[in-house]
């Protein structure tokens, strides 16, 4: 817990491990509705369910109307691909596939990496209504946990719980008025930090390109302009108001540079490359280990 | 008796774990034994491999050519005496120079034991040190007697 006196509140969902922590216990109906939250987030976006609604557009082309969440992905996944030149794109569901990461888990690659499909040629995202013109893998496992971070922050200020953290395995949301020191973990060892940052109000979310790592070279953040691993950053951490966008821009950082993304983004951000060295924004200046 | 096997394997990602695991403890020197966590692994099994210095290289691909690091492993008496990590990045600095932005860059981070330092949270994904054990497995078939 952040606070002396806290209490947490720990539950698994949309495939990962969630803490939330308040200054007093949340009632069970508290508890209920962050959890038909999760449960209905899960529903609605989740690849590996075939009873998903994200699922139905991966086997035939059509009109899905998806819950009110989808009205700022579609904004904020549009910026990214712009800045990444496509290589950040819901569309990597089949470039992951292929290359293991499926609904089975099956880890083995199907056969080259897949470059994702252009957005114009197959998707039409307005509002909450995606229109595609193709079967697409959608996949925004890239802002997704960010947001749903967002949206259980959202349940319990609306119940009257306005201070509370939310640590959802490592992307944190911090609501509550007291700052909270953050351990930065080390890329390659999770007994390390390489440097302590103070969270106050607002998100920091980190990407890392050895978390579910699978095979050679192989792990989860891949290039959507040729479906292959990115290689040359390794870690990146984001700070931004809201979860979601700390969350996205954490795997930004992996094709666009940070100065880039802060010139659209209120932003700070700090990323390691694969030969140890680290680049950051004014605000992670004097937070590493030296 | 020492010898010496100099070997290029395609390791990908174990290459990314291995350059990590030399900025985890201090890079730039050798790192000490008990500093590496999977060293006492590699060890497991004693008395039946071979003394001497095994080394593999990792390989990767970046956007801008081939990086390599190297692991080096003495091993004496069926344990692991020693664990050199060199990275020979082929493109050092490949970005370090590219465009201005408010802020600044560090040559190379450094870890400290969580432990150490007063946290109760941590941002990060957590390990998955498959590619340094899969290096650390290549080497062990390699010195087996």
């Amino acid at each position: 817990m952040p606070h002396p006196g806290w209490t947490d509140f720990g539950f698994d969902g949309i495939g990962t491990r969630w803490e939330i922590s308040t200054p007093a216990p949340l009632s069970g109906a508290h508890r209920r509705r962050l959890l038909d939250t999760v449960a209905d987030y899960d529903a609605a976006w989740s690849r590996f369910r075939p009873d998903s609604l994200i699922a139905g557009a991966a086997r035939q082309p059509g009109r899905y109307e998806l819950p009110a969440e989808a009205a700022a992905l579609g904004p904020l996944y549009e910026t990214l691909y712009r800045l990444s030149g496509g290589a950040m794109t819901p569309l990597i569901g089949g470039s992951l596939e292929q290359l293991g990461y499926d609904a089975n888990y099956s880890l083995r690659p199907g056969g080259p990496p897949l470059p994702a499909p252009p957005w114009d040629e197959v998707l039409h995202w307005q509002g909450t209504v995606l229109t595609t013109r193709a079967p697409v893998v959608i996949d925004v496992g890239a802002a997704g946990k960010g947001q749903l971070a967002d949206m259980l922050s959202g349940v319990l200020r609306d119940g009257g719980v306005d201070e509370h953290f939310i640590d959802a395995s490592g992307d944190l949301l911090n609501a509550g008025s007291a700052p909270v020191d953050v351990g930065l973990e080390h890329p390659y060892d999770r007994t390390r930090a390489i440097g302590v940052v103070s969270l106050g109000a607002g998100a920091l979310c980190a990407s890392a390109a050895n978390r579910r790592a699978w095979g050679d070279g192989l792990h989860h953040v891949l290039d959507g302009t040729t479906g292959a691993p990115v290689r040359t950053v390794v870690a990146s951490w984001a700070m931004a108001a809201s979860a979601m966008t700390a969350d996205a821009l954490a795997t930004a950082l992996f094709f666009v540079d940070g100065s880039r993304l802060q010139q659209e983004f209120d932003c700070s951000w700090l990323a390691v490359h694969s030969d140890g060295h680290a680049e950051y924004s004014a605000d992670f200046e004097g937070v590493l280990f030296a | 008796m020492n010898t010496s096997l100099r070997k290029s394997v395609f390791v990908g990602i174990a290459g990314l774990s291995l350059a990590g695991s030399a900025a985890g403890c201090a890079p730039g020197q050798a790192s000490s034994p008990q500093a590496t966590s999977a060293a006492p692994s590699a060890a497991a099994g004693a008395a039946s491999y071979k003394d001497g210095t095994y080394s593999a290289d990792g390989n990767y691909v970046s956007p801008n050519g081939n990086e390599t690091v190297g692991v080096e492993l003495t091993l004496a008496g069926g344990a692991v005496t020693g664990v050199k990590i060199t990275p020979h990045p082929t493109n050092p600095n490949t970005r370090k120079f590219q465009g201005e932005f408010a802020g600044g860059i560090q040559s190379q981070i450094v870890g400290k034991k969580l432990d150490e330092i007063k946290v109760s949270k941590v941002a990060g994904s957590s390990l998955t040190s498959g590619g340094f054990n899969q290096a650390v497995e290549k080497i062990k078939s390699e010195a087996r007697a």
